[in-house]
């Protein structure tokens, strides 16, 4: 018996070693291990053995069978590995040709930029707030603290609709909407496109964006006004931006500020986009004027707020280093595509 | 407004660099423009004495001379200046010295003569002629005998021309700062330096009130219009040239100077602010002088020769037949002052600022003094200000003084009182002052404050209440001291609402899928939605606003569409060549809607998203899923697409309405040809229009899960022979009412055409699933349904079943 499962050992890994590949070691599998296998003949032959010899044999047979199974395997394994070896060399691509992809689109440069500053103020706890454009004039300026014969309706040239309806020239107007339809406290950012008649070039285009911001509750301050804008400076435009208050006049404003930045191109050494000045001026604001608080029904007495606005191309345009206005309303797709 | 360190100086002691200056006082409120320093430009240019003239050996016209520059240098110098002798002293540019407009003098021989510099007229020095009046343009520049101790002396200082002028922008609410005087007191309290107050004389100055002098009487006959007229006279008038030093302060700030009693006038405006005019008495006929309305018809010649028209609303200085003046804008030609005018009126008035402003405007005129006057100038003032004009006749020697004065005064300057309270501006300005620091720095302004009331002076008419109080308080803080605090109120919310919302997740739908987002104007012109094929009877061409003062004929109207916007910018880019062009527009459309505008109401305005696209590899499907997409990105999922053949802008056979209800949310398809024709577009266009506002109103945004199906799905395939007209919606809409609930998916996945099929004919095929959430569906059940589907797609599409 030992002899004859020695032999047929000896047999299998002579076929084993012979495989050329899965198939033959399949087959030999088949042949010695498989349910008709020489093997398990032998095991199946074990009835005529005496009592002493069945385990010895048994112990033998399964001996014989692990280290073939463990042989086939082995001879499996190479092949397979062989296989995916053959497969890599064959599978060889050129990774520099062009992907397959839908190419994304862009935002427009403004938008970009009044989106920036949409997410800082909402982050310090303001509303969007929106207002018509074809607007009532008495909004735009009489409410505003600026009458017919305010010498402040002469630096702007408005479009007009008719005598009471204009083209808004600023987004301050969406200020007075919104105090007349709310109670304080109210904090608002107002984004959106203003009317001037000014002739297209370089610097200049009758319709342009604002970005409006209002404060009204009690005892607001010009320091909360100027520590909210250096808050906003130093988001938008680099942790490092310094902000400096000047006097100045606004009709719906008093006391009135224009703000400066640290240049944030050169960080205020001067350079061609700070006219050497090491600020670059980034908007007008103040404390909302007692007249237009009144204006809007709302008691100067027991509240107080702040106002700022600022003009969002001349900021794309520094931010960007664009050097045209005009750019921004070809639409050129070269040119969107940057962005 | 430009002002000279020298002038200035006659208010407060500067002992600051002017760049210093400048900086001081923008953080005091008066913004610095520009800082010039004249005479910079002139180097090495010395004061000569002329020693010797000899004629030139080879020349007619030229002559050598010595000149003696000082310091014991002679120098021989060639010219062909004919207006020169002997012991004449002249500005003497040296070799190696610089000249106004770049110009370098070098040592050189003319024709053979050495000459070792040049001699100087008033133009090459870069002077005006006309401030010069003794000298003339084609020759040397004469300097006084008295410099002959300076020879050698730089010729910037000696003529006093190394001058340092500021240009300040001054803000509307400070007339006061459009003055020497106004600019001085605010450089002195930006320099904590004393105000000197030079003019001081003026407010102590007594005049006598007549009812007419020299026969000149005043009436205001438009008290609403003019506050306070008042005139003098002076008589026995020399008309000639002002002195070197006022002609150099009127050229300082950019006035030329003209005669004495012109000058006069200007340099009062200039010192104290008030614009004056001065007439000669014998131009005003009966010497009555009316301030009135014009009359209808009207008409002036003003001093630069122009006829004006005037209006019924416009103010002016007439005598007892004509206007001899427009009021706080410009006067007449026939009252101008002449060569040999004798007796002299000075008028010092003040205007209603918001008339001048539109007179001004309406007749093109803005001049020095009706920029002032619109600014809203004190009545108390004038009365300096004829005062010192008078004074400075008799100082110039111009003229005599007539004793007393016309001064019509309606309604006296009222005088502001503003409570101090000290809490209140702390509040306002996030600072704790205190009280007798307020008072200081308000009382250094000459804001009087008595028993806790502040009472601003006359000319600070803009001091209104405890705003501007605090303001002035503020201004000489520091606006730079300013703390910046954060807002210590009650905690808001903050956030965008469901519609920004949206249109946020749209825009970053559509950045996804390849557009580029563009940013367009908000006006377009009739012309651009005629080439969208829009006609004067559509009603998009009836409810237009239009802009009355349009910038030019291409925008004279709001955009009722975005198309013709869409459509240019698609041109454009088809202009500059490029290939697969995807745009969006998130804008506003604006619509009279039943004439709201002709009713005083505001037009209809709302938010659009307009998408243009050209590219080969797109189509109306394409399309279609974009806006599909952007339904579901937004949230509305109730809705139906429906084929629009009446809308002129698209292809009548390729667009579609995206319908809720009957209302109408978006439509899209295909441009009409004639709109590509129009804007030169070879390509195919792909146009959609979808309303913001309106998805907002149907978007449910809230989400919920619903447990993912254990049970099994039931698929069935099914293929009809329809007519080639049906739409395939159709079939679907029959499908989804027989399967009820039971079906999941219903999908198109073959639809062909072929001879054997007949006619207008076509084949359909869809692959349905049916499943339940809670059990599994038996064959028998869909079974039914099945048939229930087949039957009624044979009854009411007359589909034919293929087996």
């Amino acid at each position: 018996m030992k002899e004859q499962i020695e032999k047929i050992k000896a047999n299998a890994l002579e076929e084993i070693a012979k495989a050329s590949d899965a198939k033959s070691l399949y087959d030999v599998r088949v042949k010695y291990l498989g349910k008709k296998g020489e093997l398990t003949a032998v095991l199946r032959g074990m009835g005529a053995l005496s009592p002493e010899e069945r385990p010895v044999i048994g112990s033998l047979v399964n001996e014989v069978r692990d280290e073939l199974e463990a042989k086939i395997k082995e001879g499996e394994d190479s092949f397979a590995n062989l296989e995916i070896e053959k497969k890599l060399k064959e599978e060889n691509i050129d990774v520099t040709m062009p992907s397959k992809k839908t190419s994304l689109g862009s935002v427009h440069p403004i938008t970009q930029v009044i989106n920036d500053v949409k997410e800082i103020f909402i982050g310090m706890g303001y509303e969007i707030a929106d207002g018509p454009e074809v607007e009532l004039a008495t909004y735009n300026f009489d409410k505003l603290n600026t009458p017919p014969d305010h010498p402040a309706r002469d630096i702007q040239d408005t479009f007009y609709i008719t005598d009471e309806i204009i083209l808004r020239s600023q987004t301050s107007s969406v200020q007075a909407r919104v105090m007349e339809g709310t109670k304080p406290p109210i904090k608002i950012i107002c984004p959106g496109a203003v009317y001037r008649s000014d002739s297209v070039d370089a610097t200049h285009s009758p319709v342009f964006h604002q970005i409006e911001g209002l404060v009204i509750d009690k005892n607001i301050s010009m320091a909360d006004l100027k520590g909210t804008l250096a808050m906003f400076a130093k988001k938008c435009l680099g942790e490092k931006t310094e902000i400096r208050f000047r006097p100045h006049h606004f009709p719906f404003t008093e006391p009135s500020a224009e703000a400066d930045v640290s240049c944030f191109v050169c960080g205020g050494k001067g350079c061609r986009v700070c006219k050497g000045e090491g600020w670059i001026e980034l908007l007008g604001c103040g404390m909302v004027h007692p007249n237009v608080l009144r204006n809007c029904g709302i008691d100067p007495d027991e509240y107080t707020g702040f106002a700022f606005g600022f003009g969002v191309e001349r900021i794309a345009m520094a931010k960007f280093g664009i050097d045209d206005m005009r750019l921004l309303y070809e639409n050129d797709v070269r040119f969107l595509k940057q962005f | 407004m430009k002002a000279s360190i020298e002038w200035l100086s006659e208010y407060a002691d500067i002992n600051v660099e002017p760049k210093q200056l400048g900086d001081i006082l923008t953080m005091t409120g008066s913004k610095v423009e520009t800082i010039e320093e004249q005479g910079k430009d002139i180097q090495n240019v010395v004061v000569g004495k002329i020693l010797e003239i000899k004629p030139h050996a080879d020349s007619d016209h030229l002559v050598v001379t010595k000149v003696d520059v000082g310091g014991g240098e002679i120098l021989q110098i060639v010219t062909g200046a004919n207006n020169i002798k002997e012991g004449d002293i002249v500005p003497i540019a040296k070799d190696g010295s610089k000249l106004p407009g770049g110009v370098e003098i070098k040592k050189g021989i003319l024709r053979g003569v050495e000459s070792c510099g040049m001699m100087c007229s008033v133009g090459e020095l870069g002077l005006d002629i006309n401030s010069y009046p003794d000298q003339i343009e084609m020759g040397i520049m004469i300097l006084s005998k008295d410099l002959e101790n300076k020879l050698g002396a730089d010729i910037t200082e000696v003529l006093g021309l190394k001058e340092t002028v500021i240009d300040f922008e001054i803000t509307p609410n400070r007339p006061d700062c459009l003055s020497i005087e106004g600019l001085g007191r605010e450089t002195a309290v930006s320099l904590n330096e004393p105000f000197k107050n030079p003019r001081k004389n003026l407010d102590e100055m007594k005049v006598q009130d007549k009812d007419s002098v020299e026969g000149i009487k005043v009436d205001i006959t438009a008290p609403d219009l003019c506050y306070r007229y008042i005139a003098r006279v002076v008589k026995n008038v020399k008309i000639g040239p002002s002195p070197e030093w006022m002609v150099k302060r009127l050229n300082s700030c950019g006035v030329r100077a003209i005669n004495n009693i012109v000058d006069i006038t200007n340099y009062v405006m200039l010192e104290l602010g008030q614009p004056m005019h001065a007439f000669d008495i014998n131009s005003i006929e009966g010497k009555h002088i009316t301030v009135r309305r014009a009359t209808k018809g009207e008409k002036i010649i003003t001093l630069d020769d122009q006829e004006r028209n005037l209006t019924e609303d416009m103010l002016v200085i007439a005598d007892e037949k004509k206007p001899v003046a427009i009021a706080g804008v410009m006067g007449g030609q026939n009252s101008e002052i002449e060569n040999d005018t004798k007796t002299v009126v000075f008028e010092s008035a003040v205007f209603y600022g918001g008339n001048i402003r539109k007179t001004a405007k309406a007749v093109g005129l803005r001049t020095e003094a009706s920029s002032r006057y619109e600014k809203g100038l004190s009545p108390e003032n004038a009365l300096r200000s004829i005062n010192r004009a008078v004074e400075l006749v008799e100082l110039l020697g111009a003229g005599e003084a007539v004793d007393g004065k016309v001064d019509v005064y309606p309604a006296k300057q009222k005088e502001n009182r503003i409570p101090l309270n000290v809490e209140r501006i702390n509040i306002l300005l996030g600072t704790n002052l205190s009280k007798e620091e307020m008072i200081k720095t308000l009382e250094k302004l000459d804001i009087k404050v008595e028993n806790d009331v502040v009472i601003p002076p006359y000319f600070r008419q803009d001091v209104e209440g405890i705003a501007d109080v605090a303001e002035e308080v503020l201004r000489f803080y520091g606006y730079d001291k300013l703390g910046t605090t954060l807002i210590n109120a009650e905690t808001t919310l903050g956030g965008k609402n469901k519609e920004q919302k949206i249109a946020d997740s749209i825009s970053e739908l559509l950045v996804n899928s390849g557009l580029s987002e563009i940013c367009t104007y908000g006006f377009i012109s009739e012309k651009d939605l005629e080439k969208c094929n829009i006609s004067k009877d559509n009603e998009y061409m009836k409810e237009t606003v239009k802009i009355q003062n349009p910038l030019s004929e291409d925008y004279t109207i709001m955009k009722p569409t975005s198309v013709p916007t869409m459509m240019q910018m698609l041109a454009n880019n088809n202009n500059y060549k490029n290939k697969e062009v995807r745009l969006f527009d998130l804008s506003r459309v604006y619509k009279n809607k039943q004439n709201a505008i002709e009713n005083g109401n505001l037009p209809e305005e709302s938010n659009v998203l307009t998408i243009g696209i050209y590219n080969e590899s797109e189509d109306f499907y394409t399309l279609k899923g974009l806006v599909e997409n952007i339904l579901e990105v937004a949230g509305v999922s109730k809705y139906e697409i429906k084929k629009e053949e009446n809308n002129k802008m698209y292809h009548p056979g390729r667009c579609a309405n995206l319908k809720v209800g009957n209302d109408i949310i978006a439509t899209f398809g295909e441009a009409n040809p004639l709109l590509t024709k129009n804007y030169d577009i070879t390509q195919r266009v792909l146009l959609a229009e979808i309303s913001i506002d309106k998805i907002s109103v149907y978007a449910r945004r809230n989400k919920k899960y619903s447990p993912i199906t254990k049970y099994p799905v039931l698929e069935r395939d099914i293929a009809m022979v329809i007519d080639e007209n049906i739409e395939v919606g159709e079939i679907e809409k029959i499908i989804q009412k027989k399967a009820k609930k039971l079906l999941e998916e219903a999908k198109l996945f073959d639809v062909y055409r072929s001879e054997k099929l007949g006619e207008n004919k076509k084949s359909v095929a869809y692959s349905l699933k049916f499943r339940l959430p809670d059990r599994t569906l038996t064959d028998e059940e869909v079974n039914g349904v099945m048939k229930e589907i087949v039957s009624e797609l044979e009854k009411s599409l007359g589909a034919e079943l293929r087996k």
